[in-house]
């Protein structure tokens, strides 16, 4: 933060031309030098100097909130999704948590797409919520998602209006991906979306397709876009209440086994993390595996079979028919969860 | 956003690291100043500054401050639109209605679809039957597109695609001969060899520079040549292959390659085929035959098919695909391009009147004549 004149009371314009003119221009730059030496240096009143200090200590911080608030906001705030596919609604431990970055990772052709598509056409569908979709690798089909919408209601109407609240973006860089989750910010915050209620599920599809081009060795740029890219979600996810379902490569590491893409410093972004396999053991080529890598909740390493063959075929489970939302917003206060 | 940070715009890496130096932290402090102030305050000349202040004007601009509508349209839509899109975009046909079947109608536009196989199995094969199906007049239920093939190995033969598209030619007069229309002999009267040949048109990339650089070149020759519904490079590994020693700048141009190609699909609703080779993997102690570039490659087709053989037969598994699911075809190359394996042919009509309701069948009903 630039000091300039007006930030914050007492802080006139004289104070800010003395101390740029000598190398004091932000307020981190104000705060942590030694003040009496300025004073002294700069003929400035040192007891104005402390005040603004102290004043702007007090902007910049962050304030206290006490726990038993935040638990009684976060039983207010917080919603589960459910994502339409039993097996991995349990082992998500009952869905997607808004407010939560849940990351897919996968080979190719593991199932990362075909789980998202299902979770957008069940949310919107399922849970009439407006769900948002990133795409940045091409893979969203509208033919596709309209088949597992078939499977959940024949009504054409309710299909189209199904499809109406998936709101599709296109971006086929890191920027452009910054773009749209600025847009997306600056729309949540003016509710423009809200013709069908607030927004509860982004989707971004892939998010390493727009990060590898710039990450490599020597390349420390990539890395500050990765972060940023990182907290823009994160920032939506906490500030809007949103549930964030992210999809993840894997690449190949030194022992020939699959890790994450993205290194390190992204592992520690998602709260969930999720691998999704190609089933080897058997000659079912739709079989898939998801196994837990991270999560705050489930134990690290249990496993769910997941079906892509039969998630045409799924029957809707009561949950997911005909109750109303509210109904399906299982709160923290459920003991199950608490325990 | 007043309070997006200046580290999120596309700004070159020297300027945002002064920026940062000064202090400089979200687009609302940079655009408070001026641009005289600003390029005082980090030491840059006024004409930089004044770049600076466009790029995140601009960028605010398409933030949706101000809806402006015509660059926001294609980024943005519901599924409702994309479906309706899509079901009207059409396909380019294989001609071998099996592999037709399980691609969902044939190569579709807006995608990266990837065809993998050892040598030899028909993966140049494939490309020029569809330099040639491209341009298919509407009638007939093609495309009448153009199409560019940019060709790394040298393995494009021009005679070849003369046998094809005369093939394909030949089709298209027995259609109309069957149900004589007047919009079949007016497209007839187009449709000839000269025609398609002088709509291909064909780059030659001798290595990954020369390659990198027609791609990135690739949107100027688009905005003149709008009929270009394909894009053929034949093949993506050979130029990566070799001379790269530094593995991780492979990954990363090859990645923004991909990024590079999709949003060309998308822009400009084409579609984008790619040739790959296949490598060996050992794994403990048995080896197999995988796609090359390793496995982020993998990530950047949104379909990827593998040709290969068994015995005799050729066979085309699609092995990646958001829409279909997996499933092995046979085909067969005839000197008259890509077809359908004979003896399968009358199971497999069926299921190709119910998939696709374009034109098709009428086309294979005349070849079984």
């Amino acid at each position: 933060m630039i000091l300039r004149e007006g930030l914050c009371p007492g802080l006139s314009a004289e104070m800010v031309q003395a101390l740029k003119a000598n190398g004091i221009k932000t307020v981190v730059d104000l705060v942590s030098s030694d003040l009496e030496e300025i004073a002294q240096k700069y003929s400035l009143s040192y007891k104005t100097l402390v005040a603004v200090r102290r004043v702007l200590l007090v902007q910049f911080s962050s304030f206290p909130v006490n726990g038993a608030d935040l638990y009684e906001e976060l039983k207010h705030t917080t919603a589960i999704l459910s994502t339409g596919i039993e097996s991995l609604d349990k082992l998500l431990d009952s869905g997607l948590y808004t407010g939560e970055l849940t990351e897919l990772v996968g080979a190719p052709s593991a199932g990362k797409t075909q789980v998202c598509l299902t979770v957008a056409a069940n949310v919107s569908h399922s849970l009439k919520q407006t769900v948002l979709y990133i795409d940045s690798t091409g893979g969203f089909t509208g033919i596709r998602l309209l088949e597992l919408l078939n499977c959940l209601t024949e009504d054409e109407e309710e299909q189209a209006e199904a499809l109406r609240r998936i709101q599709v973006f296109h971006a086929f860089d890191a920027y452009k991906m910054l773009d749209v989750l600025q847009e997306v910010r600056s729309y949540m915050a003016q509710q423009i979306f809200s013709t069908s209620g607030p927004v509860k599920l982004l989707i971004v599809d892939s998010v390493s397709a727009v990060i590898c081009p710039f990450l490599g060795l020597r390349q420390p740029d990539g890395m500050a876009l990765m972060m940023h890219l990182a907290r823009e979600m994160k920032t939506l996810a906490k500030e809007f209440g949103i549930a964030i379902l992210l999809t993840n490569h894997v690449t190949r590491d030194t022992s020939g086994g699959f890790k994450p893409a993205l290194g390190r410093s992204w592992s520690f972004i998602p709260n969930t993390r999720l691998l999704l396999e190609k089933r080897k053991d058997t000659s079912e080529k739709a079989g898939r595996v998801a196994s837990l890598m991270k999560s705050s909740r489930q134990p690290f390493g249990i496993q769910a079979e997941l079906d892509l063959r039969n998630w045409e075929v799924r029957k809707s489970s009561p949950m997911t028919s005909g109750e109303g939302l509210n109904n399906r917003m299982v709160c923290l206060s459920d003991p199950q969860l608490v325990s | 956003m007043e309070q997006r940070d200046v580290g999120t715009f596309p700004l070159a890496p020297a300027w945002r690291a002064k920026l940062a130096a000064a202090g400089f932290q979200t687009a609302q402090e940079v655009l408070e100043v001026g641009p005289c102030q600003l390029s005082k305050e980090i030491g840059i000349s006024k004409e930089d500054a004044l770049e600076i202040l466009k790029v995140i004007k601009q960028e605010r601009h398409s933030d949706g401050a101000k809806p402006s509508e015509e660059p926001e349209t294609f980024r943005k839509c519901t599924a409702l639109e994309l479906l309706e899109k899509e079901q009207t975009q059409g396909f380019i046909i294989t001609f071998c209605s099996a592999l037709d079947d399980i691609l969902g109608g044939g190569v579709q536009l807006t995608k990266i679809t990837e065809i993998c196989g050892v040598p030899g199995v028909g993966k140049t094969q494939l490309c020029m039957q569809l330099v040639v199906d491209v341009q298919i007049p509407e009638c007939f239920g093609g495309l009448a597109g153009e199409a560019i093939f940019i060709d790394t190995e040298g393995s494009f033969m021009v005679d070849r695609v003369v046998d094809i598209a005369e093939a394909c030619i030949h089709h298209c007069r027995l259609i109309a001969e069957m149900h004589p229309e007047e919009d079949h002999q007016i497209a007839l009267e187009t449709f000839s060899l000269e025609n398609i040949l002088s709509h291909i048109y064909y780059f030659r990339c001798h290595d990954y520079m020369e390659l990198l650089a027609q791609i990135y070149l690739l949107p100027d020759f688009l905005s003149g040549h709008s009929k270009v519904q394909l894009i053929v490079i034949d093949g993506i590994a050979f130029p990566f292959r070799h001379d790269f020693e530094d593995l991780s700048l492979r990954t990363r141009l090859l990645n923004g390659l991909a990024q590079q190609l999709i949003c060309i699909a998308n822009d400009h609703t084409l579609a984008v085929v790619l040739t790959n080779q296949m490598t060996t993997r050992f794994e403990q102690s048995r080896s197999s035959l995988v796609p090359a570039l390793g496995e982020s490659w993998g990530h950047a087709a949104t379909i990827r098919l593998i040709l290969h053989w068994n015995n005799k037969q050729r066979l085309a598994v699609l092995y990646k695909s958001p829409s279909q699911k997996e499933s092995t075809v046979p085909f067969c190359i005839t000197s008259h391009g890509f077809r359908d394996v004979q003896l399968s042919h009358s199971n497999l009509i069926p299921a190709e009147n119910e998939a696709n309701p374009r034109k098709r069948p009428r086309i294979e009903q005349v070849e079984e004549q």
